[in-house]
């Protein structure tokens, strides 16, 4: 598995992409989920992974890129 | 001024293994230059079916000294991915783009992946389409404004063969990255095959 940005989050980060990849492998590719199921590990990721962004200055440049994106999806899912 | 670059490319692995390997492409022995790998978004739209991502890449910058003497020390930079997984038609779309440096180069890679119309015995195939679009926007309005307060390095240039310069250096350098990617991609995919993955 590749690095989180922050030492600090990779342990959150493995845990999440692990339950990613089994449910992206074994269900969703198979058509039989309709829900994320890493939901819970995913917020709780996310919570160090902002904290992170916000401290490297990132997190702007970040969000005005998801606004301006060629590809319109990046604004409606972002 | 704006530069495309267009490709087109097969894997030997069915399509759903290439969208796996897709998302588990770093670390490979290919991108020892991808420092990290967060997602910051995963979308499950409820009424397409469809998969959202949006990752963020840090990568240590490797700028050839043509370019590099234009520019300031680029040391690592952002690459914001987004791609969209529709599972009942076969097809994954990305994007990748770099985040800082935006206003110097833009470059933009979008790629399709899809299950290829020829199909050997075993496996299937999977074709990838991909178009890169260059930009630099150097002398044009704010972004290179900004760059001159800061640095003052463009006094003694005329913008448009420095852009024209840093757009070639772009495509060569792309189409090396493209191969190294491919590559990358071929190593995990083996790994995916190695541990019974590959039929997923």
């Amino acid at each position: 598995m590749s690095a989180s940005i922050d030492p600090e989050c990779s342990e959150k980060k493995e845990r999440y992409d692990t339950c990613f990849i089994k449910w992206y492998s074994e269900k969703y590719l198979r058509g039989e989920s309709q829900t994320d199921e890493c939901k819970d590990l995913f917020k709780e990721y996310q919570i160090c992974l902002n904290k992170a962004l916000k401290s490297k200055g990132i997190d702007a440049m970040i969000e005005e890129a998801r606004k301006t994106s060629p590809n319109n999806d990046n604004a409606k899912h972002g | 001024m704006v530069k495309f670059y267009e490709n087109a490319f097969s894997y030997d692995y069915q399509w759903p293994a290439v969208t796996l390997a897709y998302f588990l492409r770093y670390p490979n022995p290919y991108s020892t230059h991808v420092i990290s790998t967060d997602t910051l978004a995963s979308e499950l739209d409820p009424v397409t079916g469809n998969l959202h991502l949006t990752r963020l890449h840090l990568k240590r910058g490797k700028l050839p000294a043509s370019v590099a003497r234009f520019l300031p020390k680029i040391k690592e930079s952002y690459i914001l991915e987004h791609s969209v997984v529709d599972v009942k038609n076969q097809r994954l779309e990305t994007e990748t783009r770099n985040l800082d440096w935006e206003g110097v180069l833009s470059v933009v890679e979008s790629q399709v992946y899809t299950p290829s119309a020829e199909r050997t015995t075993r496996d299937g195939k999977t074709d990838v389409q991909t178009i890169v679009r260059f930009e630099s926007r150097l002398g044009s309005g704010k972004v290179v404004k900004d760059v001159e307060e800061k640095r003052g390095f463009f006094s003694n240039w005329t913008t448009g063969s420095v852009q024209r310069s840093i757009e070639l250096v772009g495509v060569r350098r792309m189409r090396e990255g493209l191969g190294r990617s491919r590559e990358g991609m071929k190593v995990v995919l083996e790994q995916l095959r190695e541990r019974g993955m590959v039929g997923v």
